[in-house]
């Protein structure tokens, strides 16, 4: 029996009536739609099953039936199965039980529905603002359809985010909104004892651009794409990949297989060049600079690279719905080959100086520690959760792309701290350069667009995971008319695991916040990516659909 | 000519610091494989912050007065060392004891300019600056006790010319290598520069200081740099004496010169400790030292 079907009448047998419907485009996901007051035992239930909770999608369908619908997603990784819990509540009075005390992972799902939709969690452990900036009027729920995208209420004095209580006998040291060790806004209020960090409380999405509601509102499917790509300057391609990827799904677009081999390759080098990218990063964290530059000189070839293969240094352009946007040449090939052959003599030996230095053991070693069962418990995702011994990829997991063909190791450490995340992300530079090459071993001929002339039908939900370097990567669509989506919801690595920094921060040095934090690579621009709101004025400016347009235009020229 | 010699010692500093700074930075610089700024780019920096604006983030006079103590203590100490192997007009004036009282009143200079400004990351530096000052201290004042243990004195010139005078034995081969080992903790650089941590504190107790103040401290910084690399060449590398000064001179600084290639490079080359690995690593020292003074008195 396939894994959906299984799991599908495992849910009716146990729930009955509670559960309305179930369905299964593909074997690999099933949407169940079920009444909201059994969304705690669902949830449990498919927690005890072996899922592992990947985000929650709050939508509005007050035009159609009057309702805001709520669906929590699962990943049963073993499986290659995601489950989708969809449930819907009055508009007058969007209640649901909170699924936050059983699992954590939910709650900045569910803060972000209170902000955005207006919806109520009942049980929620901690029911504050979590996007929305302080001084947003009370009632204005931004992702409702009725409230325009380029809303702008008058800017509010004197309020301010109230921190949470520190314990007793702590100072508290503000970490933000800019500080060095944070290359974007986010506030982290970090309560020390001496040295010691006994607490943390975090107010972020400080620099929301509006991009899901821009995306639905303002703009058609094949130009979100360009627009996706930059959520995150480092991992772009991921979003274009998983965004394109669910909307084909929803479409039964079958792209060409060269196509796929092509994504393959591009996800693999920005892959290359993030894990270079972060082990610089931390370098410089623990004051450690020279491996800084010398992991980002190594860097600079994949850059130079990908500007010749795509034109950009990032933000490659290159994916799109269909397909990818250009082909590679043999020439291309060739300059891959040898700046991979380059990439990998480097790497090994910065592997061998980094295994051998004593002193980033020392930085690194017993630092940022929680067990295999929290890192689980709280849905971690990628290097942060390999480094705990989580054994989960969505590239070996969900295959996409041209994965399923390609034999790679996914590395696992069990030391469950910072320098398992270094190692894992060393091994994983390896792999990146394998799958590369295996990919342009068996890479087929053929087109690399394929042409989608009819009407995507509307209401269809569709999911998809990517495996960006820092982790996977959600998108769920829900399609809709005029051209566009319905919902896009993004969910990026950062925003489970960011949820879990004060769990890894917790009695640790406070010099090592740099490090802990860092290790998760976070990436606040892609956590933050909800509404455009100026926290500093409150006023909410967007892009105009022109400029919008002007810019992905520019990049379009100059493209054969 | 004695009183020649002190004017030609703070001017020599005064002149010198900088530069060896700036060769730290582009040694630094060709590890990492980067271009790195001129050498000169200290004197800049320093013209730069001095010609810029007061601004007293705190108001009171511990703010003010702060930078201007740091930098009066450490030309009085440069003022003292006896440099090209000639003990100058003040050394008879002090004992190695008033070196380590003005030394260690740089450092109560740099916490009272942090405690006065009630910045939380320029309290958390002072609390560490205060823990390095504690644990360092000891092995620096062991090297002047060395030396006074072996000749009986504790003059200025008696003890650092003690080792010039009586010969290298095993303490002092000792002492040389803990006074190496703890030479990046006395100037304060990777892997001990904590109290400053950029990347946790933000420079921790300079936090709130810009302009003329923020390019006295540097100064400072500078100046104690070459002085501990000074004392090092001035105690443990005596014997090229040629009879004329500048000749002297000459050579002593093309050997503070090398220590400073030490420091870069072992700076270029670690990450920063945590203070609580750093105090470990204190302790070693300061036990190694007690050992060599030890071994000194019995005149191994």
């Amino acid at each position: 029996m396939k894994a959906a079907e299984n799991i599908s009448k495992k849910l009716k047998d146990r729930f009955g009536a509670s559960v309305v419907k179930t369905e299964s485009p593909y074997d690999s996901r099933l949407f169940v739609e079920i009444k909201k007051e059994a969304v705690k035992e669902i949830s449990n239930e498919l927690i005890a099953l072996g899922a592992r909770y990947l985000v929650g999608v709050g939508y509005d369908s007050i035009k159609r039936d009057g309702n805001l619908g709520m669906v929590h997603t699962f990943s049963f990784d073993r499986d290659d199965l995601f489950v989708c819990i969809k449930m819907a509540a009055p508009a007058d009075s969007p209640v649901f039980d909170s699924i936050t005390p059983d699992i954590p992972n939910a709650g900045w799902s569910e803060r972000e529905y209170m902000d955005l939709l207006g919806m109520k969690f009942t049980g929620h452990p901690k029911p504050k603002r979590l996007i929305l900036a302080d001084d947003w009027p009370e009632g204005i729920y931004p992702l409702r359809k009725e409230v325009p995208h380029n809303l702008m209420p008058p800017a509010a004095e004197d309020v301010a985010y109230q921190l949470d209580e520190a314990p007793e006998g702590t100072t508290t040291v503000p970490i933000g909104p800019f500080h060095t060790c944070l290359h974007e806004p986010a506030h982290f209020a970090v309560y020390v004892d001496g040295e010691t960090i006994k607490g943390c409380d975090y107010r972020g999405f400080m620099t929301h651009r509006g991009i899901e509601k821009l995306c639905t509102t303002e703009v058609s499917y094949n130009e979100v794409p360009f627009i996706a790509e930059r959520i995150c300057g480092i991992c772009g391609s991921v979003h274009a990949t998983s965004y394109s990827q669910a909307v084909e799904l929803a479409a039964g677009l079958k792209i060409s297989r060269r196509a796929e081999f092509i994504r393959t390759i591009m996800l693999e080098i920005e892959r290359l060049h993030s894990h270079l990218l972060w082990l610089g990063v931390a370098g410089h964290l623990i004051g450690f600079d020279t491996v800084f530059m010398q992991a980002w000189r190594i860097r600079e070839r994949i850059m130079w690279l990908a500007e010749r293969i795509t034109g950009n240094r990032k933000t490659y352009g290159m994916i799109v719905i269909g397909g990818v946007r250009r082909d590679l040449t043999p020439e291309n090939i060739q300059e891959l080959l040898d700046v991979l052959k380059k990439v990998e003599e480097e790497m090994l030996v910065v592997q061998k100086a980094i295994i051998g230095d004593t002193a980033i053991h020392k930085r690194t070693r017993g630092v940022g520690c929680i067990t295999k069962e929290e890192a689980v418990k709280w849905s971690l995702v990628g290097p942060v959760a390999r480094a705990r011994g989580v054994d989960i990829d969505t590239r070996r997991d969900h295959p996409y792309a041209a994965y399923d063909e390609m034999k790679f190791d996914v590395p696992v450490f069990d030391s469950c701290d910072v320098w398992a995340t270094v190692l894992v992300r060393i091994v994983e530079t390896f792999e990146a350069i394998k799958i590369i090459r295996q990919a342009v071993d068996k890479m087929p001929a053929g087109p690399v667009m394929t042409e989608f002339d009819e009407a995507v039908k509307p209401l269809v939900h569709s999911i998809s995971a990517v495996e960006a370097p820092r982790g996977e990567v959600v998108h769920y669509v829900i399609t809709g008319e005029d051209n566009r989506a319905d919902r896009w919801r993004v969910r990026a690595p950062t925003y489970p695991n960011l949820q879990g920094v004060p769990m890894m921060l917790l009695n640790d040095q406070f010099a090592d916040f740099p490090i802990i934090l860092g290790s998760i690579d976070p990436c606040f621009s892609c956590t933050d990516r909800v509404e455009v709101v100026d926290v500093r004025s409150g006023r909410v400016s967007v892009v105009g659909r022109n400029e919008l347009e002007e810019l992905s235009r520019k990049k379009n020229t100059g493209v054969n | 000519m004695k009183t020649a010699y002190i004017f030609v010692n703070i001017a020599l500093f005064l002149l010198l610091a900088p530069l060896f700074e700036g060769i730290i930075r582009k040694l630094t610089a060709r590890v990492q494989s980067r271009q790195g700024p001129p050498v000169y780019q200290p004197y800049l920096d320093i013209l730069k912050l001095l010609g810029k604006e007061t601004i007293n983030s705190a108001d009171n006079w511990g703010f003010k007065i702060a930078p201007v103590m740091a930098f009066a203590s450490i030309i009085s100490v440069i003022a003292f060392l006896p440099l090209g192997s000639r003990a100058n007009a003040l050394s008879g004036y002090a004992d190695v004891i008033t070196v380590i009282y003005l030394l260690t009143l740089g450092g109560v200079s740099i916490l009272l300019g942090a405690l006065s400004s009630r910045n939380t990351f320029a309290m958390i530096g002072a609390s560490r600056e205060m823990v390095t000052m504690i644990m360092v201290e000891p092995v620096l004042a062991m090297t002047f006790i060395l030396g006074a243990v072996k000749v009986k004195s504790l003059g200025i010139d008696a003890t650092v010319f003690s080792v010039g005078n009586s010969g290298y034995n095993w303490s002092v081969f000792l002492m040389l290598a803990v006074y190496l080992l703890a030479l990046q903790a006395f100037v304060g650089r990777q892997p001990f520069d904590i109290a400053e941590a950029e990347i946790e504190i933000l420079e921790g107790p300079l936090v709130e200081y810009s302009g003329p103040g923020y390019g006295l401290f540097k100064y400072t910084k500078m100046l104690k740099q070459m002085f501990y690399a000074a004392l090092f060449v001035a105690v443990f590398l005596p014997g090229f004496n040629t009879g004329f000064y500048a000749a002297d001179l000459a050579i002593q600084v093309g050997f503070i010169a090398l220590v400073f290639v030490f420091i870069a490079l072992i700076g270029a080359t670690n990450p920063r400790l945590r203070i609580d690995q750093a105090i470990r690593y204190y302790s070693v020292m300061i036990l190694l030292a007690l050992c060599a003074v030890g071994l000194s008195a019995y005149g191994i």
